[in-house]
């Protein structure tokens, strides 16, 4: 469903180049990963390649629903990417990343909307198993920190995609609450049979909640620049 | 795209914005209202002052200077001419009056068609007349009275003087003829001119010499009155080219279709520069709003949103802007075409202040087309905005 091998993505020069490096990923279908390190080595930047949001600079191979990304990219056909993200991809952002003019419901309804299927219940359904039914009809303003992480994770679901992107989902989150946020996400998008990939800070949390863990290490180079490397799994 | 869920998701982010939203709408307001204000007036003053001169038939008369030769013929085309509405010839002024009761009255003729008798009926034959209202005034006349028209003519030293009776059928309204006149069929002035010039007047019993049969008659003049006003100009022109001099208001209706043109061009100007003002304060608000929006447009842009659906949200919110403004710049409008009428209009049905439903309709396209393209314009950057730029901040 999702295969990647040797896509480098490099910003900035000299010392200040930062170069991230996935020698190889690949995730069947409901399979779940954590991507772990430290802050600022470039789970981001992994996530929004994934996500189709940023442009890797060499691609040995980068497929995704049998589609070829590295070539779509070439021939910066944005549209297709844009209808590749609507349709199978939903991501959980660090902050939520909610639509401010929404209410909750409208929210985790919107990428349903956008792909023009009729609400079968499974917004409502969402909302429920992710405790926030009570919330639908609240501005995000409304919500806390940890109310927003859930919104946001069930907006990623709503449309059933099927990979499932979470940069930091529980970073703002007391322990309890994080630890009811990640399951609340993992058993969701098992249930939907999503791929998943979560990028955490926070170790001990990823393998409690039973993931596969992928570090990402870094090194400094002899220009100064930093380059990091997705590690395999242990 | 979906054109309808982007209106909708543009529409609760133009509502959260209300205020914002506001501002926009009273800044667009303040350019169109004064705009409708200003063209209404142009409008509204030029209209009630062309109308003021359509509806006096006097405006479009033409009058023949000097003595001239005409046949009956010659003038019956005049009248078929398509810029000509009414054709009659009229007899020596000297031998058209008539005397009744103690009043000596200009006599006219008149018949189906003409413009100074619009609805009144016509008279026909040698016993019916239509009085002037002063004339009516004078002799006390009303309509269905039944008056003596007295005719004199001296023969050899010796006056003479024939009667008829006629019946007043209708009386003119003062503005329409504002002189003593009296209205009748051609062939009742034809039968005064040939008594005073001594002839028999068999249909009336007037005794005289017999006018000859063959001899075709001869008019001095004739009374002309153009289809509208702008057919008075070259129909001077026309009768100028063929030698005769005539009497026309064109003059009056050169002033007011130059002042009507000049009101164009002023109001033109002010509303260039107006509108080019608009069109900038709506690019700025365009670019302060992708500006403003970046980070809810850069999630769109993750959720699966085409840079056309991004444009079209900006553009719609202009819409929506554009949209409201016009309405209420048409509500403001109302208030001061009221206003002004109340306050300069003195002769009911005409106007200081007016518009008419396709300046509106106008009005409304043209504020929503200047939106959209300002719109477009600025709102082009949603082009680069990236999905992966704002996204970590919302």
């Amino acid at each position: 469903m999702l295969n990647l091998c040797a896509v480098h993505k490099s910003r900035g020069v000299g010392s200040q180049r930062y170069s991230l490096v996935i020698p190889a990923l690949a995730l069947r279908a409901g399979e779940q990963v954590a991507i772990v390190g430290p802050s600022g080595c470039g789970k981001s930047t992994l996530l929004d390649l994934l996500a189709l949001v940023l442009a890797p600079d060499q691609v040995g191979q980068f497929e995704f629903h049998q589609q070829d990304i590295g070539g779509l990219w070439r021939a910066d056909q944005q549209s297709a990417l844009a209808a590749l993200r609507s349709r199978h991809l939903g991501y959980v952002l660090q902050t939520g990343g909610l639509l401010g003019f929404l209410d909750v419901r409208g929210n985790i309804a919107l990428p349903r909307q956008l792909l023009g299927l009729e609400d079968d219940g499974s917004v409502a359904r969402l909302a429920e198993q992710l405790g926030i039914s009570d919330q639908m009809g609240k501005p995000p303003a409304a919500l806390s920190v940890g109310q927003r992480q859930r919104v946001s994770c069930a907006r990623a679901l709503a449309h059933a995609p099927q990979l499932v992107l979470a940069d930091e989902p529980t970073a703002s989150l007391d322990p309890l609450n994080a630890e009811r946020v990640m399951q609340a996400l993992l058993d969701r998008a098992r249930e939907q049979r999503a791929a998943c990939v979560i990028a955490t800070h926070d170790e001990p949390l990823a393998r409690a909640s039973g993931l596969p863990v992928r570090r990402i290490s870094c090194r400094r180079d002899a220009d100064g620049g930093v380059t990091a490397t997705l590690g395999e799994a242990c | 795209m979906r054109i309808a869920l982007v209106a909708s998701l543009a529409w609760q982010d133009y509502r959260r914005d209300a205020w914002l939203s506001a501002c926009s709408v009273l800044a667009l307001a303040a350019v169109i209202a004064p705009l409708l204000v200003l063209f209404g007036l142009k409008f509204g003053l030029v209209s009630s002052l062309t109308e003021r001169l359509e509806t006096d038939p006097a405006t479009r008369e033409i009058i023949p200077l000097g003595g001239g030769r005409f046949s009956s013929a010659l003038i019956e085309q005049l009248g078929q001419r398509s810029d000509v509405s009414f054709a009659i010839p009229r007899t020596r002024q000297i031998a058209a009056t008539a005397q009744v009761g103690a009043r000596v009255l200009e006599m006219l003729p008149t018949a189906a068609g003409d413009p100074l008798l619009d609805g009144l009926p016509i008279p026909k034959g040698l016993d019916q007349i239509v009085l002037s209202h002063t004339a009516a005034e004078r002799l006390a006349a009303r309509p269905g009275d039944l008056l003596e028209a007295r005719f004199a003519r001296q023969v050899a030293g010796r006056v003479e003087e024939q009667r008829t009776r006629v019946q007043v059928l209708a009386v003119l309204p003062l503005e329409a003829f504002p002189r003593d006149g009296l209205f009748a069929d051609l062939a009742l002035l034809e039968a005064a001119e040939d008594y005073r010039d001594g002839g028999a007047v068999p249909a009336l019993g007037w005794p005289g010499d017999e006018m000859s049969a063959v001899e075709q008659r001869v008019y001095p003049a004739f009374r002309l009155y153009a289809r509208s006003l702008a057919d008075v100009e070259p129909l001077r022109v026309y009768f100028a080219g063929q030698n005769l001099l005539v009497s026309t208001q064109a003059n009056t209706i050169a002033q007011v279709q130059s002042l009507s043109r000049n009101l164009s061009i002023v109001f033109w100007i002010i509303a260039g520069l107006a509108l080019a003002g608009a069109f900038a304060a709506m690019l700025a608000g365009a670019l302060a709003a992708v500006a403003r929006k970046r980070r809810e447009l850069s999630v769109l842009r993750l959720l699966g949103f085409s840079t056309a659906a991004l444009l079209l949200f900006v553009m719609v919110q202009a819409l929506y802007s554009a949209g409201i403004a016009a309405v209420l710049s048409a509500g403001l409008y109302g208030l001061a075409e009221t206003g002004l009428n109340r306050l300069f209009v003195q002769v009911p049905g005409e106007h200081a202040s007016h518009l008419l439903a396709r300046h509106y309709g106008v009005a409304l396209v043209a504020v929503l087309g200047v939106s959209a393209v300002a719109a477009a314009c600025g709102g082009w950057r949603v082009a680069r905005i990236q999905a992966s730029e704002g996204i970590r901040d919302v």
